[in-house]
């Protein structure tokens, strides 16, 4: 045993050692910056297509990287989180900092926003204490010369003491220049390295008494740390940094924090802070000259319309409602066609395939209704998923976003929630899915969750059927009226749970709302494609395998034990009958009843589905022809140019008259009478509207589960939704069952 | 005076920032500091948040954030 892990040690270093040539060295580059100072666009710029967009590990903070090679520089490209600062506060600024201190990259690029150089310098100035050498990108250049600021590039690389390059990422100019600097700094490295700013007489001696102190006592953490950035941490009463040296006051600094205290205040955090934006407000006034008349900017002017007193708000809603048209409008052509392609051709073909091969008839089912349906399940949510990330990623970059969160705040702040929470809820009745993908916009981690846990309460698309079949069979004649309550009924527990949950859960963060109104700007296009590329691609392979394994999950519990005659004996009519004693109190407990609600699992409308399978005896299946091979590729074919036809078509009656399809469907629903006509015999009316109470409320389907273990990368959120929505749904299903009978409405 | 009962157009220096921990730092962080200048700006549709100026850039805090926030009232 021991000789054979001994020479299985030894493998690795000898193909490293003899075989292969030593590693060209690559060069880390983390990219630091404000956010709206035009990051984003700057990478997308540099590395396009070659970008990859992942997470920050454990948390929901946005990850881009980029490999590629500059004139024989390998460079290793990191994208650091948005920030304004590098204190301890803010999930960002803790991410941005643990990887400047811990990982130490070999450059930092910093792109700073010409146009608002003073509070971008800020940053700069906190950076520069990193002892990392620093390549600034002046970026947003020709925007800042517009306005007719001067700024003197030459003065600024002097004062700082590291190379300052304009550049404008929207306009791509400057990038070249950028890169050829950063690759030359790392041939001559103290090209880069900043000046050490001075920060004052006292400051510098309690530095100085710090540092002296660590040299005698723990000389390991000025090796550990970047020493400059250590020694003003401990000055500032970080607590991260405390924690992490195990540090205290008491046993290293009194003496030299007595004395700062006295000469400046309490406050030595402020202290620094004021330090710090002096630096960045002496370094401004030196190098930049603006006009002396400012004129009225294209900013002021959108914001007099857009945040009017009278007009803001209709005008903000009138944005949602195209936005929330044109996401599901767009795409739910193109949903409708993938879905009968995989239920008409690629079955076909599947089943022609195992056909051939006289494949047993449970692993056609198997391929076709779980692999293959399953696959539909994941795809079917793609256009919508590209069409929501597209509009969000357009009202982030435009700066629209904020000003949406400033209009709103008010209302959504009542209940617990961020102005920007009212995207993902109103994107909640389309879809709960993109919904829960759209909470990223929020930043801090709590309204994010929050967000998301109430999301499921707006009643989706995929809801409606369920009630439109049960009100056309109970409630024909006040149907709106009852539709119209479970809307409202979402949302009253909407604000009920956010209240609940904000006193509970969520007691004792104290969420911000101090955010920047960044001017307007017109978002890169290629920005704009590569963002919406990746966050689809990204659903398609980390939660489209979740999908489609559940997916298949559920093929085995309806079908399994293979062959039975009766839907009773599946494992579902099984699991169905035991659980159905739970609800007979809500006025539904048959396994019939039961069976469909946990299939619904799949997706909500998949209730009136296994209803039909169920309650009504299927007819002979019909033996119908089956379509030919060519034949199929030309429904593809002709079908797609449709789809595509009715998303233009869409687009354009987004504007104008709508095309609501919702009375067609509702026509069609209206149709299936036999299952109505069961229903009436298994239901009461009170009954009826309980079970649909139900569905409105019960936990979320599989695929906005995987989307919330997805987005937050943990289970915890998910576990609570379901938790929360199981007891909701049974309460209130019970209290309208139970109540209406009190009541006299009959049981 | 705090900032929150400024006017739109009313402008103020700042005298003392009230808030404390996070709250405080981030202010500090947005350039929010004693001996600044600030102007509000707007006031949103629904009476809350506001927008001010300040530093050279637009910031948007809500009402119970400024109300910390002493300003003595310039022009």
């Amino acid at each position: 045993m021991n000789a054979q892990s001994a020479v299985k040690e030894q493998e690795p270093a000898n193909r490293h050692g003899n075989l292969r040539p030593v590693e060209q060295r690559v060069l880390t580059i983390a990219v630091a910056g404000n956010p709206n100072a035009g990051k984003s666009t700057l990478i997308n710029a540099i590395a396009g297509s070659r970008l990859h967009v992942g997470n920050w590990p454990g948390v929901t903070v946005e990850k881009k990287e980029a490999s590629f090679e500059y004139q024989g520089t390998k460079i290793r490209l990191v994208d650091l989180p948005g920030t304004y600062s590098l204190s301890p506060y803010t999930q960002e600024e803790i991410i941005a900092r643990d990887y400047l201190v811990e990982e130490r990259p070999d450059l930092i690029l910093n792109v700073v926003d010409a146009t608002n150089l003073e509070r971008n310098l800020y940053l700069t100035v906190q950076l520069m204490e990193l002892g990392i050498p620093v390549v600034m990108a002046l970026n947003i250049y020709d925007e800042a010369q517009a306005k007719g600021y001067r700024i003197d590039v030459a003065q600024m690389e002097k004062m700082l003491g590291i190379p300052v390059v304009p550049t404008s990422a929207t306009k791509k100019t400057g990038l070249d220049q950028l890169l050829q600097v950063a690759v030359s700094g790392e041939k001559s490295p103290q090209l880069a390295v900043p000046h050490q700013l001075n920060y004052g007489e006292d400051i510098e001696a309690a530095a100085e008494f710090i540092a002296g102190n660590l040299r005698t006592s723990a000389p390991a953490l000025l090796e550990r740390y970047p020493s400059r950035w250590l020694l003003l941490k401990l000055i500032e009463g970080d607590a991260e940094v405390r924690k992490a040296t195990n540090l205290t006051e008491e046993t290293l600094l009194p003496e030299a924090l007595h004395h700062l205290r006295r000469a400046h205040g309490e406050d030595l955090e402020a202290v620094l802070a004021e330090v710090r934006y002096s630096l960045a407000t002496g370094l401004t006034r030196e190098v930049l000259k603006k006009p002396e008349l400012p004129r009225t900017e294209v900013t002021e002017k959108i914001d007099r319309i857009v945040l009017h007193r009278v007009f803001g708000i209709p005008i903000f809603l009138a944005a949602m409602w195209i936005m929330f048209k044109l996401t599901f409008d767009v795409s739910k052509p193109l949903a409708d066609w993938i879905s009968s392609m995989i239920a008409g051709p690629f079955k076909h073909w599947a089943e022609a395939l195992l056909g051939l091969i006289h494949a047993p008839e449970w692993t056609v089912s198997l391929a076709t209704d779980g692999v293959i349906a399953g696959t539909g399940n994941v795809l079917v949510f793609v256009p919508m998923i590209f069409a929501m990330m597209f509009f969000i990623t357009f009202l982030e970059g435009s700066g629209y976003m904020a000003r949406a969160a400033f209009v709103m705040d008010r209302a959504m702040h009542a209940i617990g929630l961020h102005g920007k929470s009212f995207i993902p809820m109103l994107l909640g009745f389309g879809c709960n899915v993109p919904a829960i993908y759209a909470t990223r916009t929020l930043e801090n981690p709590r309204d994010k969750a929050l967000t998301a846990l109430l999301v499921p309460l707006m009643s989706c698309g995929a809801r409606l059927p369920v009630y439109v079949v049960f009100i056309g069979a109970f409630f024909p004649k006040n149907g709106g009226t009852v539709l119209w309550s479970l809307y409202v009924m979402g949302i009253v527990l909407a604000i009920v749970m956010g209240f609940i949950f904000k006193k509970t859960l969520f007691r004792g963060d104290a969420p911000m709302f101090i955010m920047e109104l960044p001017p307007y700007r017109v978002p890169s296009f290629k920005s704009l494609m590569i963002h919406t590329w990746e966050k689809g691609k990204h659903f398609l392979v980390k939660a489209g395998t979740y999908i489609l394994a559940v997916s298949i999950m559920v093929w085995f519990l309806l079908n399994l034990p293979w062959g039975v005659e009766h839907k009773r004996d599946s494992y579902l009519g099984q699991v169905g009958a035991a659980v159905a004693p739970a609800l007979s109190p809500l006025g539904f407990g048959s396994w019939e009843a039961s069976s469909s609600l946990i299939a619904g699992l799949v997706a909500k409308e998949i209730v009136v589905g296994t209803m039909g399978e169920i309650y009504v005896k299927k007819a002979e299946e019909k033996k119908a022809e089956k379509p030919t091979f060519a034949q199929d590729l030309q429904t593809a074919g002709s079908g797609l140019v449709k789809a595509l036809g009715e998303s233009v078509n869409n687009v354009t009656s987004t504007f104008g008259v709508s095309s609501l399809s919702t009375d067609e469907d509702a026509e069609k629903l209206a149709e299936r009478t036999p299952l109505r006509e069961e229903l009436k015999k298994q239901f009461t009316p009170l009954a009826a509207y309980a079970f649909i109470t139900f569905v409105l409320l019960y936990m979320p389907c599989v695929v906005a589960a995987v989307a919330m273990v997805h987005e937050f990368g943990t289970w915890k959120w998910y576990g609570i939704a379901f938790g929360y929505q199981m007891v909701l749904a049974w309460s209130m299903a019970l209290l309208v069952y139970q109540g209406g009978k009190l009541l006299g409405f009959g049981g | 005076m705090n900032l929150a009962v400024l006017k739109p157009g009313q402008k103020g220096r700042i005298v003392s920032i009230g808030a404390i921990g996070p709250l405080k730092r981030r202010l500090m962080d947005m350039g929010v500091l004693v001996g600044e200048e600030v102007k509000v700006v707007k006031v949103a549709p629904m009476g809350d948040p506001i927008e001010v100026y300040i530093k050279s850039y637009n910031l948007s805090l809500r009402k119970n954030e400024a109300e910390g926030i002493a300003v003595e009232v310039l022009a």
